[in-house]
């Protein structure tokens, strides 16, 4: 009966210690997901030189804001915005993560668009400060 | 037999948490049951980046 005992902690503690998840991702690649995607590359390359001209930033929320420009970029700022919100709802919703991950998502994907940023490219500090 | 209750007790314990791997130094808990893999959300994030900037 002990032995059994010991083999059922062991087994306790391997399942309350195991990593239940070491990564995320579009599980499921809806027409949706695709569509925001595919829009995202096709105006990459203009979002992109907006950027470099400071007319566009990233903000510390994972999205991008006109900081500068027309219509035109009001209106492509909000594409792109739109596009960024539907893939990170799919990663949380994709992923059991709870309503609740999303500030986190987009968080983390603000923290990799600064890491990406070239100099000169308008990006939000958590703090709020705009470099 | 009383050990096979605590033993059960502990599974399910076990059953209702969800353990965070890859930064230690920085979980971020949503709620009682449900902690966020920072690293790997980075990396899931990260892959998409490079996606969309890879271009048509």
């Amino acid at each position: 009966m002990k032995k059994l005992f010991m083999v059922l902690v062991l087994i306790c503690t391997a399942a309350a210690t195991a990593p239940a998840q070491s990564a995320y991702d579009i599980k499921v690649m809806t027409p949706a997901v695709k569509s925001a995607l595919d829009g995202r590359k096709s105006r990459f390359a203009e979002l992109k030189t907006l950027k470099t001209r400071g007319v566009v930033g990233e903000t510390n929320r994972g999205y991008v804001q006109a900081l500068g420009g027309g219509a035109d970029v009001q209106a492509l700022v909000a594409a792109e915005n739109k596009d960024r919100k539907l893939v990170y709802e799919a990663i949380v919703e994709q992923n059991k993560l709870g309503a609740a991950a999303l500030a986190t998502v987009e968080t983390v994907f603000a923290r990799v668009q600064r890491d990406k940023a070239e100099p000169g490219e308008k990006v939000q500090e958590p703090s709020g400060n705009w470099n | 037999m009383k050990y096979l209750f605590l033993a059960a007790a502990l599974m399910c314990c076990a059953g209702c948490t969800v353990k965070a791997v890859g930064d230690p130094n920085r979980p971020i808990t949503i709620n009682a049951h449900v902690t966020i893999d920072i690293k790997g959300l980075e990396k899931t994030a990260s892959g998409i980046e490079e996606y969309v900037s890879s271009g048509k």
